[in-house]
Order: structure tokens, then C-alpha cells, then sequence
């Protein structure tokens, strides 16, 4: 009994001692991208607290988007939630659904409303608002790109300046950059497009490019099944099962860019957030391109956004949110940008002076910008993890030629309604 | 006794080869790719050049020796609380009658049961409330009443004769002294087998220091470890392998110099 009244004395002190100091601010981010953009983040905290001595902010790096998502659900539930945290766009049904995020409207004048939260892409605040609420801010955004090694362009008599244009074109280009050896080995594939772990992601873009969407806004319903998307999946089984221009199998996300840099694959389909490390890493010159659609331009949006979680107090929760409106003002997003890849979310900071810089040396970066107007949201919905898991089950299935496309998402599709049928 | 035909005795050789085999081929790779230049990550060619240059690398890239040191601590505290806590709980449950002796011994096995995973979010919050968390105690304490090490203890601890009880007490030996002078040192296999699956547990743990922890000062190796795999940015298998290595380094070491004493404990403790 008496060991219970020391818990609770000392959590009563804990909580005295928080409200007054109202300005101590707790921030967990994770970085898909490699441990120096974690410095990046560290180095602009300590300049906002520089510049604003009343608020101290200790940024926790928390490794990847899954540790920070089970670290930040574990501190909400027990009682001890940061501010801020940065996770997954994709994650915004998901902490609506366990009540633990705020919407930003609060924290906002009605002047920031149009200003600041009005003036980032569409494409990323696609995903980042729901209900007429902004719940997330986006900020370590990316999408995927085509890289092209511009030699193994030249080897194959192809144009090394210009990329495929539509899926037609890639498949064109593909056969003649895949190169066999003597042997009858493949030792250089056309297209690399990964499919491990998480093939939905670049799966939507094929089936934007295709002319369909996956999932509404509302995060209730979805259409994997439609005609749209079993074309988009045939397409890309084909790629390895009819076209021959790419490995077979299940194709690894973490060893793209090393497949790219060692010649054993011409095109890649990956993340802008790769833009940096391709760039110092590629022995060759390389070129950056849309996503080759079927059909029209099409590419999905992806990464993190910043969410204010509940369980702080008013003050706590603004303090946050005027950190988070410096670090996405458009000098601090420039720096950001510069040094990961990620692409900057807002058309002012594209109009900086040090952006301007960097893109006139690096004009590769202005393609994943360019790209956004066809841009479509990532895959989110409610009981977002599972949903999305089951869709991953079913692509995986079809391009390891084990179910028939059409089968396969259609079993995806109805165990999807399953499960969201409750939030209809 | 059945005698070992030939055969019995080639087929018990070649499934412990393939077993060992099978164990030996990942850290081999893990080796090969930490001591060559990335290019040689997925080619095998005898004549690759040998480089440390990863190791040097995984080293720069986070504060490795905090790291070793909070693992370190960490390991320690929870050992030494464990033995303390379970040699003196076993004893009570092995050699003392009390009221509640059976129900309480039902419940520490009960421990065995339960997932730690489970009790995350209450054990986060029980820290919370102690002003414990981004703390080393707060990673080791929920394991600090083990209830496998008392169950073990326990059951090494009958099966010592009473007779030595009773002559230590008429040679006028206290309770504790007892315990100290004749069931610790008979004890000592259990302990050590208990220590080493205690140590390598604490070791590798992920989950919870995770969750619990907050910065450099007290992460242990395997969540300053998960820093590496990023899969934005491709992933450096040279550079997680030589982590890898730094990191399991001083266990595999351990484990090498002190491998019959590791054995013959299992043997005499009768994990096998």
C-alpha cells in the first residue's frame, strides 16, 4: 500500500513539474534516409532553441517509421506523449482511430490557415486531412522516380538523355538494356522496380498511371479489384513473366540503389529520398524521370508528416506547432531538402535563393516537384496496417506468379470490405 | 546400455555438422562482408583486398563506445539483482514453510506464462510513475524477479539433502549463513547456466529499451544498432555487418573462451 502512495506522489510531482516549465517539448523522428539526416534535424532544433530561449526541445531520433509509431503509441498509453512526432502520412486514419493525435486547426490563426497550411502541394495535404482537419503537416515527403544510368544508355544505342515516357516505352528500352552473357545469363536487367516488403507503394503509381485509385478520402472504401488496377498488376508481371526485361521474383527495396550502382539493373523505380545517396554513389552519370504510366503520368506520394499527439496542454501543444511552422518555413525546408532528397512540400521554398542554387547544379531535383501535379495520395485508410498488409499479401502472391492477378485483388478487395466495414 | 552402431554414430556426426553449418553460414557471410569493400557484398571472390574500413565506419557513424558501456551496465545490474533477488526467493521457496507458499509459487511460474511483450504499456507506466523512464534501471527492473531463474534455482536447490541442513545448524550456522555456505556454492552450475541465457537475453533485447529509452546515454547496442538499416537510402550491408560483428563481438568471445565451463554447467543445471 504505502509503495502505491509513493507512485502516486511522485507522479503528482512529475506532473507539477512538467506544467511549469510549460515550454519543455518532447519531438520523436524517425529517418528512412541514413543517420547524418538525423544531425540535419538535431542542428535545426538547436537553432530554433537558440533563437527562442524560452523553449527547449529535446529531439529524439527513434530509428525507423515502425520503432517511432510503437514508441509513440506506447508513450500516449502511458500517459507520457511527446508533442510532436513525425510518422508515416499514411498513419493519419490509424492515430485518429486510437484518439491520439489533435487536429492543427487549433493552433493556427485563420491567417496561417491560408498562408502556411494552404500553401503546401495538394498532393501531400491529400493525405494529411480528413473531415474538413488538418492532422498532419508534411515535411520528410518523397515520391518514387525512375533513375537512369545514362552509359548503359549509350552501351545499348539508346538516347542517354531521354528516359521511357510511358510503360510502352520502358518495356521498349528494357529489351534492349537487358544484356545476356554467353552463357544465356542475364548480367544486366532493363527495369528494377522492388517489390519487397511493401509493393503497394509503387503499385499505386502504376495504377494512377493506369487511370485508377485505390482507396477515397474518407478512408472507408477501397477498390483494388477494378480494371484499373488488375491492368496495372498484370503490367507488371509481365515485365518479368512476358517481357523478360526484369529479374523475377520478389525484387529487394534496400538493395535498388546497389543493383543501380553495380550495372546489374539500367532503370530503377525508387524513392526521391534516394536522390542524395544515388547522386554521391553512381560511378556514371544517371537521369531522373517521371513514372512511365500505361495510360497518363502517375505517381504515388509517401513519407512522413508532423503530428501533435494529445495529452498535453494547450501551451505545450502551440509550442509545437510554432516549432513546426519555422521548420517548415521555406529556408529551413530548403536546407532540409538539400541534404536528404526529400522533396520540399511547399512552391515557396522551391523559390529560395538556396534552392535555386541547388537546382540549377542539380536539375534532377526538379523532377520529383514536377511530378506532384500527377501526383495521387498513398494508400491510407483506416485500420491502415492491415488493410495495406493484406493488399502487400495479395501483389506479392501475383508476382511470384502464385495467383492470377485478377484473383488475387479480388480476394484482397473483399477481405478489405471485411474489415472496414464497421467505419462505413 | 545400448551400444552406438557405426551408423548411429555417422548419422549423429553429419546432423550435428549440417546444424553446425547452417548456424556458421550467416555469421560467415556477416564476416566476409565486414572485412571487404562493399562492391564484394554479394560477390565471393578469394582474391577481394581485406579492409577494416567498415568497421571504422559502423564506429563513426554512432557513439558505439556509450553504447557498450550502457549494454554493459545493463547486462550487469540486471544479473546481479536477479541472483540476489531469486537465489534468496528460491531458497525461501525451497527449504521455508509460510502461509500462501504454494499460491505465491503458482504465480511467479505464472510469469513464465506471459509475454513481456504484453505488459509493455503497464510496465511504460509503472516507469512513468517512478520518474524512471530514459533511464538503465528502467530497462532492467521489470526483469529483475525472474521467474524462470527462481523456478531453476528452486528445483536445484531440493535436490540437495536436508542432511547438510541439519549439519550445518547444529555446527550452528544461521539461515543466511546457510545459504551462503552450502546452497549458493551447490548451486553454482544453475547459477551460471542461468546467467549466460540471462546475459545473452539482456543482450540481444530490442522492444522494450527501445520504448523506454530516449537518448545516447542510456540506448544499449541493439537499438543504437537499428539505426543502420534504413531502407530509403539503400542499405550498406558492409557497414550493418561490421556493427553487427562490434556489437555481438565481446558474447561470441565470451562464449568461445568459456565454452566447457558453459557446457558443463547446462549439463549439471539439466538444461541441455
Amino acid at each position: 500500500m504505502k509503495l502505491r502512495n509513493v507512485f502516486f506522489a511522485s507522479s503528482a510531482i512529475a506532473a507539477l513539474a512538467t506544467g511549469a516549465s510549460a515550454t519543455d517539448l518532447e519531438f520523436y523522428f524517425p529517418v528512412a534516409v541514413g543517420g547524418a539526416a538525423a544531425d540535419t534535424i538535431q542542428a535545426l532544433t538547436e537553432e530554433y532553441m537558440a533563437n527562442n530561449a524560452d523553449v527547449k526541445i529535446d529531439a529524439i531520433y527513434t530509428g525507423s517509421y515502425a520503432d517511432t509509431t510503437t514508441k509513440a503509441i506506447t508513450a500516449v498509453r502511458g500517459g507520457n506523449a511527446p508533442q510532436l512526432i513525425i510518422s508515416l502520412s499514411t498513419d493519419m486514419f490509424t492515430f485518429i482511430d486510437e484518439d491520439m493525435i489533435v487536429a492543427w486547426d487549433d493552433f493556427v490563426t485563420e491567417e496561417e490557415q491560408t498562408d502556411w497550411i494552404g500553401g503546401f502541394y495538394p498532393a501531400f495535404m491529400a493525405n494529411s486531412q480528413t473531415e474538413g482537419k488538418t492532422w498532419g503537416i508534411p515535411f520528410q515527403r518523397s515520391t518514387p522516380v525512375l533513375y537512369w544510368n545514362k552509359e548503359a544508355f549509350k552501351a545499348a544505342g539508346l538516347n542517354p538523355e531521354e528516359g521511357p515516357k510511358n510503360w510502352a516505352e520502358m518495356v521498349e528500352m528494357g529489351k534492349a538494356l537487358t544484356v545476356k552473357d554467353d552463357a544465356g545469363n542475364v548480367t544486366q536487367w532493363g527495369v528494377h522496380i522492388p517489390s519487397s516488403g511493401f509493393p503497394s507503394w509503387l503499385w499505386t503509381g502504376i495504377v494512377a498511371g493506369n487511370g485508377g485509385k485505390l482507396a477515397d478520402d474518407t478512408g472507408t472504401q477501397v477498390t483494388f479489384n477494378s480494371d484499373a488496377a488488375v491492368g496495372a498488376l498484370e503490367a507488371l508481371v509481365a515485365l518479368s513473366a512476358t517481357d523478360e526485361v526484369m529479374a523475377p521474383g520478389i525484387l529487394d527495396w534496400g538493395g535498388t540503389p546497389k543493383a543501380f550502382f553495380d550495372g546489374q539493373a539500367a532503370m530503377i523505380w525508387t524513392t526521391t529520398g534516394n536522390l542524395t545517396n544515388v547522386r554521391t554513389n553512381a560511378p556514371f552519370d544517371f537521369g531522373v524521370g517521371f513514372l512511365p504510366g500505361l495510360q497518363q503520368n502517375g505517381a504515388p506520394t509517401g513519407g512522413g508528416n508532423f503530428y501533435l499527439l494529445k495529452g498535453s496542454s494547450d501551451e505545450e501543444l502551440q509550442g509545437a506547432a510554432d516549432f513546426v511552422k519555422w521548420v517548415t518555413a521555406p529556408e529551413q525546408a530548403a536546407k532540409w531538402t538539400i541534404a536528404t532528397g526529400y522533396v520540399a512540400p511547399r512552391p515557396d521554398v522551391w523559390d529560395t535563393e538556396t534552392m535555386k542554387a541547388y537546382t540549377a547544379d542539380f536539375p534532377q531535383a526538379l523532377v520529383a516537384r514536377d511530378q506532384l501535379e500527377y501526383a495521387v495520395p498513398e494508400l491510407s485508410t483506416f485500420e491502415g496496417p492491415k488493410v495495406t498488409q493484406l493488399l502487400n499479401s495479395a501483389l506479392e502472391s501475383a508476382i511470384t506468379g502464385q495467383t492470377e492477378p485478377k484473383a488475387a485483388l479480388d480476394g484482397a478487395q473483399a477481405a478489405a470490405e471485411a474489415i472496414l466495414k464497421p467505419y462505413y | 546400455m545400448i551400444q552406438d552402431t557405426p551408423l548411429d554414430r555417422f548419422l549423429i556426426r553429419s546432423a550435428g555438422t549440417l546444424l553446425g553449418l547452417l548456424w556458421v553460414v550467416p555469421l560467415g557471410y556477416a564476416v566476409w562482408a565486414a572485412i571487404h569493400p562493399p562492391a564484394f557484398e554479394a560477390r565471393f571472390d578469394l582474391t577481394a583486398p581485406l579492409t577494416l574500413a567498415n568497421f571504422i565506419s559502423a564506429w563513426d557513424q554512432a557513439p558505439f563506445a556509450r553504447y557498450f558501456l550502457n549494454t554493459i551496465l545493463l547486462v550487469g545490474v540486471i544479473l546481479s539483482a536477479q541472483l540476489i533477488l531469486c537465489t534468496l526467493a528460491a531458497f525461501a521457496f525451497a527449504r521455508l514453510e509460510f502461509p500462501g507458499k504454494s499460491i505465491l509459487f503458482t504465480l511467479i511460474l505464472m510469469q513464465l506464462l506471459v509475454m513481456p511483450d504484453i505488459l509493455l504499456i503497464e510496465n511504460y507506466r509503472t516507469m512513468r510513475n517512478l520518474g524512471l523512464v530514459d533511464t538503465i534501471l528502467a530497462i532492467g527492473l521489470p526483469y529483475f524477479a525472474s521467474g524462470f531463474a527462481i523456478f531453476l534455482l528452486r528445483q536445484t536447490f531440493m535436490t540437495i539433502p536436508k542432511e547438510l541442513d541439519e549439519a550445518a545448524l547444529i555446527e550452528g550456522c544461521s539461515l543466511l549463513g546457510l545459504l551462503w555456505r552450502v546452497y549458493v556454492p551447490l548451486g553454482k552450475p544453475a547459477m551460471l547456466a542461468f546467467g549466460l541465457v540471462s546475459v545473452s537475453h539482456h543482450w540481444n533485447n530490442f522492444l522494450w529499451p527501445l520504448i523506454i529509452t530516449n537518448s545516447v546515454e542510456t540506448r544499449p547496442l541493439t537499438v543504437g544498432l537499428s539505426i543502420f538499416a534504413t531502407t530509403d537510402s539503400g542499405t550498406s550491408w558492409a557497414v550493418i555487418n561490421a556493427a553487427t560483428l562490434m556489437t555481438s563481438a565481446p558474447l561470441l568471445l565470451g562464449f568461445f573462451l568459456f565454452q566447457r565451463q558453459f557446457v558443463q554447467s547446462f549439463m549439471r543445471a539439466g538444461i541441455k
